[in-house]
């Protein structure tokens, strides 16, 4: 069939050329799976939450499919190369010199004593690098080593290359560093108070002379009812820092290879981030630098920040014209840390006479430890992701973020959502039990609808809230069990809402350049080479790539190569945090994927003869879907569509839909999508010590569409076990000089194998009809659920409703001691079981419940649906914005003068001036 | 985070290894000895008392020996949770250290001598630097006491070993050798209440073995151990309880015994409170009240002292919770 090419001739009697390539390791071609293939496309497959815009590209092979990572056999065969395993010739050991001191000036440091040590390369401090950076372009605050400051102890303050890591050790002990000790701070309520000298100047964007870092204020809504409650809770807060925990410390490898380029080998999450800061440090262009990113043994969000210690590497590798690399030890990782903030939490939680939740008023404080890294963000989602899943009438917040002289919190699995959501949903348990009404059906019967816009305007697509109630409530025999268990057995219920990919690309304007791009290329051998910046740290990315285009050219996955871990080769991509790589690189992916797809299907049309919108694609085969006879294979269909021009190549890219208000902070929370979770946990508390086990989790997950349930169902357990940490025995804990006292994993309490219960993962399928297939989330949400679950258990087992985290076994002893005390009762095993008889209300609830439902139902498939926005439940025109129609409505981000006068504790740090509005003489 | 390097001993006979040991004193050469050295080497990474030369016990097989009434040193905790002969007591306090891969290692005469811990003491150099070094490592710098201001007269690191009060309540003889020769004495009697000193080995002197009595089969008891979590943790309180019923008991025959672990620099035997409770026929929660009260834990640890001292109250309950309808 295939055209000659002119000017070649064959010669007489030689045998055509062999066509390359077989098409995977399946010899033959399946018929499609139409058990796979939707309805509306003519398969077997039942939509009962409507289409997809992806519903047409189906082809049955990959998408749905419990498919191992495609990486796994590295990992487990040992062959992964982990950042410490990056071995070059001739390398050098980097070693860093940390501060022994909270916070100190730095007067002089003398390294000639060291360098005189045969084997030591080089020694480098800050004073020759002096540039900033920091993973917000707005916050960078951080040097490769502090050049006038130590700010926490562990910071960095010079490096060594040397041979070996004995002779780089040696040197370090020989640098001499003369301090000026200066007064830290640790207790972060301290640093809302102005202070001599604030651990950072940040000139005339100070916030007065504090170490207030970054503060919020919101108010929406209607505060009329939030004035006269029919009941509410109130609840202050703590929260202990907890570490990511993950198993492979840190490590880096910089090497200038002969090209005089660099080559920098590290575990990222976000290998562009590390990218702009090397070249800021460093002041070289960009393109001077390839970013490699190694298998990463684990991050969750504790290797997303452009680190000092990578610039370090790059800096000595640089002067010793030798490969460098640094591995931390244990202790290392805890100063690095940017694990989750240790928070103060005040939270206030109240509903009508309605049950209906007419306002939350929460306020944060949070210890963002010595540097900024995600604070910004932070302090943002401590408040605005908790405005969902619920209809609320009213919503106020006050965050703030401070400095301390301890190591730097930041990004972890739940950014800035895991501690107030677990506070909201204790208040909303709280609640119930006044009320006398059963949780789940309170929640049932408060839940925003599908497509609706939250109290902030976040924009809500799919939500599969609902079903993940009712199925978890059926899973665990809710009926039967909660509280119904005799003392010290207790069940309970928590939810969790969660952004599916951060809509701001933080470095640059959306409008302009799309988050996410991927490349593909196909050559003979039918092979497709994916080209993606995504970084899979073990979460399965390369393997949603691949699965996407996999889906739609109709070939297996180990036709499927990835190629994710060079810049040089990858297109620019935001990396792996706030769950944004399923939706935004599968997503380009699948467009990327598109343009083959049209490719493949011209060239059978011309081959076949027949028009193109009659074929399909199927397993490596494209034919006509009225008679499969008709059509060609995969690998014909590329070489045709080769003809003339060699290797197919075709690049997608995703760009999120415009959305979102336009008030200050209006972007932080905002995403394409959000998922939800609903967990129940049960648990054994033994009165008599305070020691509480958790034996059984059910677990439910709106994940819009499972890709990969494989997966799926790993994160769901695996976010189980992280948070199960937080919440029974994880804390960084300081001592009373301020001192980490459990930097290693001894004392820094992981739950193990013995800790952890079955867990049942329920994968709920929203639909979301602009995730990839459908797809949203499921990396960080599922933690969420489990914290507010387990703590709700513990209430439904012995009474007492926990306010601080970890509820390790002393302290929950310290409250059934109190609660003895004020019972007048003297053995543990006396205290009173909570019970509960239905009130009016749940009626009420049931009812209404019902009438939900069915709205719910019928939004989900209407094409043709009204808006909804948040205060309908309250009386409002649901298809009006509330603001437009209450002239009540509150809308506001700055604290009124009235508010200042009795601020709460994170909303006092409005009290003072930034410093760019601050006549001299103010906020003295 | 690298151990510094140290000369590695190897001797196959005990006297072979006191000779070494011997020697070193002589020329006045500090030493280690190492058994299963998952308390030695940790320590040794983190700069905690090393020393240049270490003398392992792993090639010497008479101190390997184990039947119902002989406990060698370098027994495995592993195989002496696992066999059948072991004294129940024994064999969960054994079942209970640490994970199950670190009891393939660590052996009995280990965990005995195990080192004092602190939240000061174990910690990188760098960090014991952050707080101006420690007097139980960094001796020369005459750093001040953490735990309890101005002191360095004795020090409080906790003992955190868990085989040590089911021994005791089982009334185990300790079997000493070293270069003045062999001695042996009640485990009781092994321990020294200093975090640095800990025990009354001599320099040279190494554990050989520990003998429980043909009578110990007549004892019942239980062990008791309080940690965060099941598995790694040391413990944060332990008690060991055992009675017997035999004819030459004071009045009802009834003899008890019980002993604690992880609440101050020793694990001790509570003689004075089970004789007294005898005497004047206590009910175990008064035994238990009167036990919280005579221990001292100190705030070294995970858990806060005063938790720890009431967990002992009820954690002595339930190691007697076998006696409840004797003692009531």
């Amino acid at each position: 069939m295939s055209k000659e090419i002119k000017g070649y001739r064959q010669q007489p009697g030689k045998l055509p050329f062999a066509k390359p390539g077989s098409g995977g390791r399946e010899p033959f071609s399946k018929l499609r799976d139409l058990e796979m293939i939707p309805e509306s496309e003519g398969g077997k497959r039942p939509q009962p939450k409507g289409k997809n815009r992806h519903d047409h590209l189906l082809t049955g092979s990959s998408v749905g499919k419990r498919t191992p990572l495609v990486d796994s056999n590295w990992k487990v065969t040992g062959q992964a190369k982990y950042g410490d395993d990056i071995r070059i010739p001739n390398e050098l050991i980097g070693r860093i010199l940390r501060s022994p001191h909270h916070y100190a000036r730095i007067r002089s440091i003398d390294t000639s004593e060291a360098e005189a040590i045969p084997g030591v390369l080089a020694i480098e401090t800050g004073q020759q690098h002096t540039d900033l950076f920091g993973v917000l372009p707005v916050t960078k605050d951080e040097h490769a080593m502090a050049v006038d400051k130590v700010r926490h102890v562990g910071d960095l303050v010079a490096c060594v290359a040397a041979e070996n890591e004995a002779t780089a050790l040696e040197a370090l002990r020989k640098i001499k560093v003369d301090y000026e000790i200066l007064k830290p701070i640790h207790n972060m309520k301290k640093s809302l108070d102005n202070v001599e000298e604030p651990i950072h100047d940040r000139g005339k964007y100070h916030i007065g002379q504090s170490n207030v870092q970054k503060r919020v204020f919101q108010e929406f809504g209607n505060f009329e009812g939030m004035k006269k409650p029919h009941a509410s809770s109130k609840e202050k807060w703590k929260f202990a820092g907890v570490n990511h925990g993950f198993t492979e410390p840190h490590a880096v490898v910089a090497n200038w290879e002969p090209s005089g380029r660099l080559t920098l080998y590290t575990p990222q999450q976000v290998p562009h981030y590390v990218h702009r800061s090397l070249a800021d440090v460093l002041k070289i262009p960009m393109h001077q630098i390839n970013v490699h990113r190694t298998f990463v043994g684990g991050g969750f969000g504790g290797k997303s920040d452009p680190f000092p210690h990578e610039m370090c590497a790059a800096i000595l590798a640089r002067k010793t014209g030798r490969p460098v690399r640094i591995t931390f030890d244990r202790d290392e990782v805890f100063y690095t840390n940017r694990g989750r903030h240790p928070s103060q939490i005040e939270m206030n939680v109240h509903v009508d006479d309605n049950a209906r939740i007419c306002g939350i008023e929460t306020d944060a404080l949070i210890d963002g430890g010595a540097f900024a890294s995600f604070g910004h963000v932070t302090t943002y989602y401590n408040g605005v992701l908790h405005t969902a899943p619920y209809e609320i009438g009213s919503f106020h917040y006050t965050g703030a973020r401070v400095w301390t002289n301890k190591p730097a919190s930041g990004a972890m699995r739940g950014h800035g959502a895991v501690n107030s959501r677990c506070a909201v949903e204790l208040g909303i348990d709280d609640i119930c039990t006044q009320l006398e009404v059963d949780p789940i059906s309170f929640r049932l019967a408060n839940l925003l609808p599908p497509h609706s816009s939250t109290i902030t305007g976040f924009r809500i697509t799919s939500i599969g809230m609902r079903e993940c109630l009712e199925r978890v409530r059926e899973a665990c025999d809710w009926e039967q069990k909660f509280r119904k268990l005799p003392l010290g057995h207790g069940i309970g219920i928590g939810c969790g809402f969660f952004i599916s990919g951060s809509g701001l690309p933080i470095h640059w304007d959306p409008n302009k350049f799309p988050h996410a791009t991927v490349h593909l290329k196909i050559d003979m051998d039918g092979g497709v080479t994916i080209h993606t910046g995504a970084a899979d740290i073990g979460q399965g990315s390369d393997t949603v790539v691949a699965q996407s285009v996999s889906e739609v050219l109709g070939v297996p996955i180990e036709m499927i190569r990835v190629k994710s871990r060079d810049s040089d080769t990858s297109p620019v991509d935001l990396g792996s945090y706030s769950s944004r790589v399923t939706f935004m690189n599968a997503n380009a992916a699948i467009s990327a994927a598109i343009e083959i797809r049209e490719e493949l299907l011209k060239a059978t049309a011309e081959i076949c003869n027949v028009s193109k919108d009659s074929l399909v694609i199927g397993d490596r085969r494209i034919y006509q879907k009225k008679d499969p006879a008709v059509g060609v294979s995969y690998l014909e269909a590329l070489h045709k569509a080769q003809e003339d021009r060699g290797a197919l190549v075709s690049s997608g890219a995703y760009r999120t839909p415009p959305m979102g208000g336009v008030h200050k902070g209006a972007a932080a929370g905002l995403a394409p999508a959000y998922s939800f979770s609903a967990y129940a946990a049960e648990v054994k508390v033994d009165p008599e010590t305070g020691i509480t086990k958790v034996i059984k989790v059910w677990a439910a997950h709106d994940c819009g569409r499972a890709l990969n349930p494989l997966s799926v169902e790993g994160q769901i357990i695996g976010s189980c076990h992280m948070g199960l940490g937080q919440v029974l025995t994880e804390e960084m804990k300081y001592g009373r000089n301020g001192s980490l006292l459990n930097p290693n994993l001894l004392d820094y309490k992981i739950p193990t194998v013995h800790e952890m219960p079955e867990v049942v993962p329920i994968i709920v399928e929203s639909n979301d009809p602009e995730g990839p297939f459908g797809a949203k989330e499921a990396g960080e949400g599922p933690l969420l659920p489990i914290l507010p679950a387990v703590c709700n258990a513990v209430y439904d087992a012995i009474g007492i409703r926990t306010n601080e985290l970890p509820i390790t076994p002393d302290k929950l002893y310290k409250q059934i001691e109190k609660k003895m005390k004020v019972l007048d009762i003297k053995s543990p095993l006396d205290l009173p079981n909570p019970t509960l008889e239905h009130s009016e209300l749940q009626k009420t609830l049931d009812e209404r419940t019902i009438q939900h439902r069915n709205r719910d139902q019928e939004r989900k498939l209407n094409t043709e649906r009204e808006p909804y926005y948040n205060g309908t439940l309250f009386g409002k025109v649901s298809t009006i914005p509330p603001e437009e129609q209450d002239e009540n409505w509150t809308l506001s981000v700055t604290p009124s003068e009235e508010y200042l006068t009795k601020p709460r504790l994170a909303g006092s740090a409005w009290k003072h001036q930034e410093v760019r509005y601050m006549k001299k003489g103010d906020d003295a | 985070m690298k151990t510094p390097p140290f000369k590695l001993f190897q001797p196959t006979t005990i006297e072979e290894a006191i000779e070494i040991s011997s020697g070193f004193i002589q020329n006045n050469e500090q030493f280690d000895w190492i058994a299963g050295g998952t308390d030695l080497l940790p320590n040794y990474k983190w700069h905690l008392n090393t020393k240049p030369n270490v003398i392992s016990l792993a090639l010497i097989e008479d101190l390997f020996h184990l039947d119902s009434n002989h406990i060698g040193a370098m027994v495995r905790l592993h195989d002496l949770a696992n066999f059948e002969d072991t004294h129940s007591i024994i064999r969960k306090a054994a079942a209970s250290i640490a994970s199950v891969l670190i009891r393939q290692s660590g052996t009995v005469g280990g965990n005995i001598a195990l080192d004092t811990r602190c939240f000061w003491y174990n910690q990188a150099e760098e960090w014991r630097r952050s707080i101006d070094w420690c007097h139980k490592c960094d001796c020369d710098t005459s750093a001040d006491c953490r735990v309890i201001a101005n002191q360095n007269e004795l020090c409080v690191a906790t003992y955190q070993a868990d085989l040590a009060p089911s021994l005791m309540v089982l009334n185990a003889q300790i079997h000493l050798c070293g270069p003045d020769g062999s001695r042996n004495m009640p485990l009781s009697e092994f321990f020294e209440l200093d975090g640095i000193k800990r025990n009354v080995l001599k320099q040279g002197e190494i554990i050989t073995h520990l003998t429980i009595s043909e009578d110990a089969n007549n004892w019942k008891g239980d062990y008791q151990k309080l940690s965060l979590r099941d598995s790694w943790d040391f413990p944060e309180a332990g008690v060991a309880a055992a009675w017997r019923y035999s004819a030459q008991s004071p009045d009802d025959g009834l003899d008890l015994r019980i002993a604690t672990t992880a609440l101050e620099s020793i694990p001790r035997l509570h003689d004075n409170i089970t004789n007294d409770a005898l005497i004047n026929k206590s009910t175990i929660d008064e035994i238990a009240i009167k036990l919280r009260l005579d221990v001292k834990p100190v705030n070294n640890t995970t858990f806060p002292p005063n938790y720890r001292k009431k967990m002992v109250e009820v954690l002595c309950k339930k190691a007697l919770d076998g006696l409840k309808g004797e003692l009531t």
